[in-house]
């Protein structure tokens, strides 16, 4: 993996935009189709610049809980690996986008509050990692691309 | 003199709305737009206490409209706020068109759909107008459409308390299983129908129901059930706390702004369930009832609003026309493209570093301050902004190789515009700042590193470098023909002079300035001497005198 190029992309997420709204971006890893680059060396690659905790989404979790993960993370004041291996639900979704939107999470009757809001934490982004072809092919919401600031391609 | 039957008197009312027009209406000295939100302070009587007490108004308008409609509204926010939001707001024409419709069904409980491309703020204006209606930092409450959005997470549903990991995920299995959901519907359907069941004996009923259906599913009966309701009937009776916190109530709550987006994505069923806030006249429902909770009203606090989006159908796969139920229900607007005029005034705002705070030291990877030189960002808003509009129509044609469309937003051009503040490649021939080096690094990273479709990377990538070097980018400046490059280097140069240069730089224009005043003043004698000596009336003597 080009560490060069690494370095750049946790670079400009670790920037906090002086004129965008709002500050911090999302970042996206993609392994594209041919790349031999197993997930577990890209974290520990990054885990060398950032304290970063890795959370997989996939058939055996539930929204609610990667949700309650992402908060606990950012309670911490630690980056999120988010490895996305299934479609993403709509719960999940209305936070990653309002966490790319606001930076914070908004949720309804949530931790004894009728309307939860968390201000990410200024030492806390999240990086999402998935697969070209899984993007492409799996991910339904059509604004997905969107989401984030910073891309990564491992080719 | 005029004639006395014509002349008529303006009432204070008149007088009034003459000064807010010309507020919203007013331009700075290079005619960019300063109006379009005013603050106002009022002096008003409480009707109960008969005490006099001040109110804050905002009021909204079109600065570009010639006899702007304007609306008055009331606001949380004091005047500092009103002008930092101001400040963050780009003076679109399209920015207030959106703000000004917003501002005009707000005020009348209408809710509003903006049909519109990526670009066009429809997002970050509603962040703004919540911001302009209850202060800095207050966000609505945010619903996203997706293909995957159930009713239950818009309008109410059923959580199970459970209480291991393991109780949990057979709970969520089977919650997500559509057999459940379709028992579960059932059951609350149903009860609904009970007609002679008090609304107490209705949830009672539920309850059972479910722990028996709980239990069907080879799951403890005794577990608990508690009612949670959804995005609309919680923004219907939402309370904002003056300490900034949110409190709920169904029946006496004030309401609070909702903003449901990308409705075009929406499944029927949703748009469904959407169609209970039709009210009447365009209005917003006052209640809806929900047969979740066994038929009880939520009633609509008055300042509950409801601000759908979403983009047109032909610009992504998957979406929907808006339905003609829910369009027929709102007051819908379609806005198109942003037009080049606003596209080049965004990229002014950004690459000028109008928005948001400048950095007050110079920054790490600063080579030179170039927010500080508005003259070197007008050069780069031109070259960029033309740049986002010519791929922005290739991406919008679609990709090679990639399904989903990615049209560009003005958060590109914001990306662009701060990392140049202290991402800077440095010049190896003059040590100074190599802008065009730099911005095509930039380009390359935030805009073309995205396209999937290599060709079209290519050719962009080509485009680029044509506007920076080559003939077809020359443009005038200060009387010469000169690529962007060549007026780049022309600017850095100039900016990049330090405050010591330019002392020096001074010591020596005045030095040369005296020198040539110098030898003026020699010439001059010089010549009043030749006079003296040609002049025959002058004896010789005297021009001996003066010749030694």
């Amino acid at each position: 993996m080009e560490k060069q190029k690494l370095n750049t992309f946790i670079h400009l997420l670790q920037k906090s935009f002086t004129q965008k709204q709002p500050a911090f971006d999302l970042g996206l890893i993609v392994k594209e189709s041919k790349s031999q680059i197993e997930v577990k060396e890209v974290f520990e690659e990054i885990k060398e610049f950032v304290d970063i905790e890795r959370i997989v989404y996939d058939e055996t979790i539930f929204d609610e809980d990667v949700i309650d993960k992402i908060i606990d993370t950012f309670q911490k004041n630690k980056w999120v690996f988010l490895e996305i291996k299934k479609d993403i639900g709509s719960l999940l979704l209305n936070q990653l986008k309002h966490l790319a939107t606001h930076n914070s999470p908004q949720l309804i009757d949530y931790q004894g509050k009728d309307i939860f809001e968390m201000k990410m934490p200024e030492n806390s982004r999240l990086i999402v990692f998935a697969e070209r072809d899984f993007i492409e092919n799996k991910i339904t919401y059509p604004h997905f691309y969107r989401l984030f600031g910073p891309t990564l391609s491992l080719k | 003199m005029p004639n006395p039957e014509t002349i008529r008197f303006k009432s204070p009312e008149e007088l009034k709305e003459e000064e807010i027009e010309r507020k919203i209406k007013e331009r700075g000295p290079e005619g960019e737009i300063l109006g379009g939100i005013v603050f106002e302070e009022e002096k008003v009587v409480d009707p109960e206490t008969k005490e006099e007490k001040i109110k804050r108004y905002i009021y909204i308008g079109n600065p570009y409209e010639e006899r702007p409609i304007i609306t008055k509204l009331e606001t949380d926010a004091n005047q500092e706020e009103i002008e930092a939001i101001k400040r963050e707001i780009i003076p679109m024409k399209e920015s207030f068109e959106i703000l000004e419709a917003m501002a005009r069904t707000y005020k009348h409980r209408q809710p509003l759909l903006i049909e519109g491309p990526t670009a066009i703020g429809k997002t970050y204006l509603a962040d703004k107008f919540t911001e302009l209606r209850y202060g800095k930092g207050v966000k609505p409450l945010d619903f996203y459409c997706s293909g995957q959005t159930d009713v239950s997470e818009l309008m109410a549903k059923w959580v199970p308390k459970v209480e291991t990991e393991e109780e949990k995920k057979k709970w969520n299995e089977f919650l997500e299983s559509a057999e459940a959901q379709e028992k579960i519907s059932k059951i609350a359907e149903e009860v609904e129908q009970k007609e002679k069941l008090s609304q107490e004996q209705k949830l009672a009923l539920i309850h059972t129901k479910l722990q028996e259906l709980a239990k069907s599913a080879g799951l403890s009966e005794k577990t608990q059930w508690r009612f949670q309701y959804g995005a609309v009937p919680k923004a219907m009776g939402l309370i904002k706390n003056p300490d900034g916190s949110f409190s709920f109530d169904e029946q006496k709550g004030t309401g609070f702004i909702l903003h449901i987006e990308e409705v075009g994505l929406a499944e029927p069923q949703v748009i469904n369930a959407l169609l209970k806030l039709r009210g009447k006249r365009g209005q917003l429902a006052e209640e809806i009832q929900l047969w979740e909770n066994g038929g009880r009203k939520v009633k609509a606090g008055p300042k509950f609003w409801v601000f759908f989006s979403t983009n047109p159908p032909e610009e992504y796969l998957a979406r929907n026309e808006v339905d003609p139920a829910l369009a027929r229900g709102v007051v819908f607007k379609r806005m198109k493209e942003l037009s080049v005029e606003s596209l080049h005034l965004a990229a002014d705002y950004y690459f000028t570093y109008k928005l948001g705070e400048k950095p007050k030291e110079k920054p790490e990877g600063c080579i030179l301050d170039i927010y500080n030189h508005p003259e070197i960002g007008r050069e780069i808003s031109k070259v960029v902004s033309a740049f986002h509009n010519d791929l922005n129509k290739e991406l919008k044609k679609g990709e090679e190789g990639r399904q989903q469309r990615i049209p560009l937003t003005l958060d590109d051009m914001a990306r662009v515009a701060d990392a140049l503040i202290d991402t800077q490649i440095r010049s190896k021939e003059t040590g100074r700042l190599d802008l065009t080096e730099t911005l095509k690094k930039l380009i390359h990273f935030y805009y073309l590193d995205r396209l999937a479709d290599e060709d079209l990377k290519e050719t962009m990538e080509a485009n680029l470098n044509e506007i920076l070097n080559g003939d077809t980018g020359k443009i005038e400046f200060e009387g010469k023909l000169l690529t962007r490059k060549e007026i780049f280097d022309i600017l850095v140069e100039r900016a990049s002079i330090t405050e010591e240069e330019e002392k020096v730089r001074c010591e020596e224009e005045k030095k040369k300035a005296k020198e040539r005043e110098l030898k003026q003043a020699q010439f001059n004698a010089q010549d009043a001497l030749n006079s003296l000596l040609k002049n025959p009336e002058i004896p010789e003597s005297v021009k001996k005198l003066l010749q030694e």
